[in-house]
């Protein structure tokens, strides 16, 4: 099923949580929510399952309109940050409770109920433990019953609050692959809600940032990360540095660089800032060209296959993050509090003076 | 860090100080108390004890207390579980006044709580004139006595249930929701579970107070003897008139329900204890 959210906002109070925000999930897609807290994530999940209405705008469901249709009606899997598991009932009786609350006319038999809860527990490797408490599982395995719990229904979209944000990092690790490899198994249209970039790029088909209740950018991750469509997004996503400098007659000075952007014209003449990856960062023991920013290294990590660095501009004394593999960095040898050369490759410029 | 070694816990003098002093305040306040009650009750043999309890007025002090527990606590058990609900569940202008309100009986004396109703029903009172032209009693009758023991007992259930529903949150009912539940499947299947413990707590600690009262209901009763009596008025018309014996031995009823009351009270606190 396809959900399309138009213009749709929500105030808390005097807090907008969400201003005029548009998107359309197509059948089938895993999408993923990112944004840092208060950005209207959660909310907007939340709108799309019923349990807040938005103030104005619609949600539709394939193309009909739902903004109005009961939560229980609209046949959405909703998966809890917290999980939310009934506390006093068994993993089964978990698994089991959207259909045993059916209406008799509607509600299977006691069997097929059984072969059901079954089958879906196997699907979550949680089998074995049917008859046990919540309070009895891990976080991770609570975490697959509340998952099992929303599929049992069979919903027509499946939406997922932080779903791996109380886990620690190895667990969160398996279960968003876990979650990757379910839904290329069983395409039912999903959103999920994470403040996690590398969650949001390794899980999603489509990124949709988000920041103070507006979407900044959708995208597949490649585009999100690749071609970030502004400065917030460059920030959220990854480690950055910035160089401040200026536009001006269709062309941005950042430093000793020169970069064409004919993109803007005459009259956008004003402060810019360039915003540069870590593993952009070249770093040369020999000056080449007179472009180059001169840096003294102030530390190094190179323990792992990627060694980082964090230099120190001799102009400026603004700090730079670089990154290199771990062969450039044996290759050549560098040692804290040696001074080195740096020439940034694709930067990206951002007219106006943005600020952090 | 073991918080039980030596440099954690307080001299071996100390803790036995302060232990016996803990004791011997219970028994002095307590035991010795509950045993001189039962020993006067008992003091003209267990033939008069039983004569006192089974003597007429005294079985209709009984039942009349029976009758207003039965009422006034079902009443109040709906009405607090409906008023933790809206307050811990959900956001509403006025909440923090419910709040006071519901507390408001517990700083009320309870002879102000009953001269309201006087001053609300009596012939004097507002709706006095009204309820004498349509010959409805209700001070001086079972009604009164009903409110004012409504009333005095109002914040237990509510009290008991607020912090607990508050703390669970309402993650559990917004799940049971998307899963397809009407409202009367998610209070019955998913809120009642969880507060059940809580609930029965609530519900003894507001019986105990239903049957014992007799500061506000002592204001409305009039004390007629074998009609608006209830077992602590009896005990106090007992006493007044000297019959001593009589007057420990209905108080002794009291006590027992008391000690009934602690036993199914810790059972409960140990159920909720391990259920939470």
């Amino acid at each position: 099923m396809s959900i399309e959210i138009r213009s749709v906002s929500k105030k808390f109070s005097a807090f907008n949580a969400l201003s005029d925000v548009s998107l359309t999930v197509p059948s089938g897609e895993l999408v993923a929510l990112l944004g840092p807290s208060g950005s209207g994530k959660t909310t907007l999940l939340r709108i799309i399952a019923g349990l807040e209405s938005p103030d104005q705008g619609s949600i539709l469901f394939d193309g009909e309109e739902a903004t109005n249709r009961q939560v229980r009606e609209r046949q959405v899997g909703f998966v809890f940050q917290h999980y939310a598991l009934f506390r006093h009932m068994t993993v089964f009786d978990n698994v089991a409770f959207g259909l045993n609350v059916r209406p008799r006319k509607f509600r299977p038999s006691k069997a097929d109920i059984q072969e059901k809860v079954h089958g879906l527990l196997k699907l979550v490797q949680l089998d074995n433990l049917a008859g046990r408490y919540p309070a009895q599982l891990s976080g991770g395995q609570r975490q697959r019953v509340a998952l099992a719990r929303a599929l049992a229904v069979e919903p027509q979209v499946l939406l997922l609050d932080e779903p791996f944000g109380a886990l620690d990092a190895k667990v969160r690790l398996e279960l968003r692959r876990w979650l990757r490899r379910l839904h290329d198994e069983i395409h039912v249209t999903s959103v999920f809600v994470t403040h996690d970039q590398d969650e949001a790029l390794e899980v999603a088909d489509r990124v949709v940032v988000m920041n103070a209740g507006r979407i900044e950018q959708v995208g597949t991750p490649e585009e999100v990360y690749d071609r970030p469509a502004n400065p917030f997004v460059y920030n959220f996503l990854g480690n950055v540095n910035l160089f401040h400098g200026r536009v001006d007659k269709g062309e941005a000075r950042i430093g000793g660089i020169a970069i064409d952007m004919p993109e803007l014209g005459e009259a956008d003449a004003g402060p810019a800032v360039a915003y540069v990856r870590p593993y952009d960062i070249e770093i040369n023991r020999q000056r080449h060209s007179p472009e180059e920013i001169e840096a003294r290294i102030r530390f190094i990590q190179g323990a792992g296959a990627v060694a980082r660095l964090e230099l120190e501009r001799l102009d400026s004394l603004e700090l730079i993050e670089a990154e290199m593999t771990r062969e450039r960095y044996k290759e050549l040898a560098l040692a804290e509090g040696e001074t080195v050369f740096l020439r940034p490759r694709n930067m990206r410029v951002f007219a106006g003076d943005y600020i952090i | 860090m073991k918080t039980d070694g030596k440099g954690m816990s307080e001299p071996l003098l100390v803790r036995w100080l302060l232990t016996g002093i803990a004791l011997a305040f219970l028994g002095l306040f307590l035991f010795v108390p509950l045993a001189a009650l039962f020993t006067q009750a008992f003091e003209k043999g267990a033939g008069a004890y039983f004569a006192a309890i089974r003597e007429p007025d005294a079985l209709l002090a009984i039942k009349l207390t029976l009758v207003t527990a039965a009422i006034s606590v079902p009443l109040n058990l709906v009405f607090g579980v409906a008023a933790a609900w809206a307050i811990a569940k959900f956001r509403f202008p006025g909440k923090s006044l419910l709040i006071t309100l519901i507390d408001l009986p517990f700083s009320v004396s309870p002879v102000v709580s009953g001269l309201i109703y006087v001053l609300l029903f009596g012939l004097q009172g507002w709706l006095g004139p009204w309820l004498d032209a349509h010959d409805i009693k209700i001070l001086f009758a079972v009604p009164g006595i009903v409110l004012a023991t409504i009333f005095v007992t109002f914040p237990f259930i509510a009290r008991e249930l607020i912090p607990l529903m508050q703390a669970q949150g309402n993650d559990e009912e917004e799940a049971a929701m998307v899963l397809g539940a009407t409202g009367l499947q998610i209070f019955f299947q998913v809120t009642l579970p969880n507060i059940k413990w809580g609930l029965i707590y609530g519900v003894i600690l507001c019986n105990a107070r239903a049957m014992g009262e007799f500061g506000a209901v002592s204001v409305v009763s009039g004390h007629i003897r074998g009609v608006t009596n209830t077992i602590p008025l009896h005990v106090e018309i007992l006493y007044n008139e000297y019959n001593y014996a009589a007057a420990f031995a209905v108080a002794s009823l009291l006590a027992l329900l008391a000690l009934v009351t602690l036993v199914a009270k810790s059972l409960v606190e140990w159920k909720l204890k391990a259920s939470g």
